[in-house]
């Protein structure tokens, strides 16, 4: 049998619902991470995390077991401080604390720019305000993403996507997002281990996101049916998911990766 | 060019004018300021007999305290010449029999003092401005994913209108983010809706080609006087911005006036307006 992988160099891998959900590991997560390693892949940790800064991330992964390191972890808030670098602007945050440390030295006096995370206590009229006033002088719009709502332990809460529509529909104009779906989310993941996308494959638990992102940055993609997954999800998709390519878990996943990659030499 | 522009000046002069609705931020007044000529330009279309109508989208203060702070600054109106939203909603949702979760003014609840909102089985949202808070929001969207059949109802959907301190946020915004994250399509009760402009069109007693809508928003005010039949006149006043208005993708206003003294001077000194005058 031809392998699944044309020649595959990289694996992009999600975070929460993937390896762990909140303080629990996803059974076999670990070992199978190990596994991969030695494989010799090159590997990155993809997500779209608002709310922690990478050093939390990492602090809770080690804690949890896992064994990652910093320069392998791409998350949304980061590449938003990428794209207010490369643009040059002066942020108005929308962020809470906990993610602040992420933008550590951005200058944000005077600002000409918004940038819109999840901050729960900032989604409220007057900074709502301040950030239209600023899109009516021309400031760019940056989502660091537009997921609709969390869960949480009361129940559904609206995340940042609502709030973004909402400054969209009020000033005309579209926000940039820099977190998955993103394709130049995969694609700066993927340049920073000199990968080309079709040499790459992500993992995740979120359908649309992680897979449907990934199949449009020119990647595979493999759904796991862990986090988030609910049963028929890959059925949401506008593209064909090879149904080969979801999987029970994280470590079926590496299984079949491993698996693919023994036929392909 | 010029020529055909000229055309388009008159043509909407053309036709008797019988009624004028006006909007009222914006129009007649910014803030707590009134427009200058606009204070008179009102006393004059009373003077000559047209029938006049306040159609308006507010819906941070109730209807009684919206027509008390006009005539505070200075306007000649009553209350029943008056209409916004909130009483229309009050309406709908008695003729449909629903129990609201208000998402509104404090200012306004007064007008929503009949309505039974225990067990609330839709939502309603209108301009509450400061008292937006996440919590709010949050708790509208928990019903709506909640109810079996989740209605969402909003007080107009304007994007911003003019304080005296600069644009502000219109409920717009806050309805769009409800439906984002609901995927539900929110009924607007208010401009620009047919129904909504119906009520004061039966009210005067005329038919929508008599009557002309003057407002300073190209989508609510003159959009939709223009689907139900009437001329819309917008007004270089209030949150008119020409880069935007004066080429909107869809709306393309009767006429384009300085303000609303100009546009009362236009109409009463327009051929039909006299000519009607003479008949009667
Ligand atoms: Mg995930
Ligand atoms: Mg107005």
């Amino acid at each position: 049998m031809a392998s699944c992988f044309r020649s595959l160099k990289a694996v992009l891998i999600d975070l929460s619902g993937t390896l762990h959900v909140e303080n629990d590991v996803i059974p076999g997560s670990i070992e199978a991470l190990n596994r991969l390693r030695k494989s010799g892949l090159a590997l990155r940790f993809v997500t779209n995390t608002t709310k922690e800064s990478r050093s939390f991330l990492l602090s809770r992964l080690s804690s949890l077991g896992f064994d990652i390191k910093a320069e392998e972890v791409f998350t949304s808030l980061l590449a938003a401080r990428s794209l207010v670098e490369s643009l040059k602007v002066r942020p108005y945050l929308f962020l809470e604390d906990e993610a602040l440390e992420d933008f550590q030295g951005i200058e944000t006096d005077n600002p000409n720019a918004v940038v819109v995370g999840l901050a729960p206590s900032m989604f409220e009229y007057n900074h709502m305000n301040r950030a239209f006033r600023l899109l009516q002088d021309g400031a760019h719009l940056i989502a660091i993403h537009k997921s609709k709502y969390y869960r949480t332990k009361e129940g559904l809460s609206l995340g940042p996507g609502p709030f973004v529509e909402g400054l969209e529909f009020a000033s005309g104009q579209k926000a940039r997002i820099v977190g998955k779906p993103a394709p130049d989310f995969f694609s700066t993941a993927l340049s920073d281990v000199g990968v080309k996308p079709e040499e790459a494959v992500m993992v995740g638990d979120d359908v649309l996101l992680d897979v449907g992102g990934a199949l449009d940055a020119g990647l595979q993609g493999i759904l796991v049916k862990t986090g988030k997954y609910r049963e028929g999800d890959e059925g949401k998709l506008k593209q064909v998911l090879n149904t080969s390519f979801v999987v029970s878990d994280f470590a079926a996943a590496v299984d079949f990766i491993l698996k693919e990659l023994g036929t392909q030499k | 060019m010029l020529p055909n522009y000229t055309v388009n000046i008159m043509a909407w002069l053309r036709s008797p004018i019988k009624g004028v609705m006006l909007d009222i931020s914006g129009v007649l007044k910014n803030g707590n300021v009134a427009i200058p000529g606009s204070i008179e330009a009102v006393q004059r279309l009373r003077k000559c007999g047209l029938k006049l109508r306040f159609v308006t989208n507010e819906t941070q203060l109730s209807r009684h305290d919206l027509t008390e702070k006009l005539r505070r600054i200075g306007f000649q109106l009553h209350e029943n010449e008056v209409f916004p939203p909130a009483p229309a909603m009050v309406e709908t949702l008695k003729g449909l029999r629903l129990n609201p979760m208000l998402l509104v003014h404090p200012k306004v609840l007064i007008d929503f003092k009949d309505v039974d909102q225990s067990n609330p089985n839709c939502v309603v949202v209108g301009d509450a401005a400061e008292h937006f808070t996440y919590e709010r929001m949050n708790s509208a969207f928990r019903l709506l994913m909640e109810l079996k059949n989740p209605k969402l109802f909003t007080l107009g959907r304007g994007r911003y209108y003019l304080e005296e301190d600069g644009l502000c946020l219109d409920v717009g915004c806050f309805t769009t983010a409800l439906e984002f994250a609901t995927g539900l399509k929110a009924e607007v009760v208010g401009k620009p809706s047919s129904s909504f402009f119906a009520t004061p069109l039966k009210d005067m007693g005329l038919d929508s080609s008599e009557v002309v809508m003057i407002g300073d928003d190209i989508e609510s005010d003159v959009g939709g006087a223009q689907k139900c039949g009437m001329r819309g006149v917008l007004v270089r006043t209030g949150k008119f911005r020409p880069e935007r208005d004066e080429n909107h993708p869809n709306v393309k206003p009767d006429a384009v006036v300085n303000d609303l003294a100009q546009g009362v001077e236009l109409i009463l000194s327009s051929e039909s307006f006299k000519s009607l005058i003479k008949h009667e």
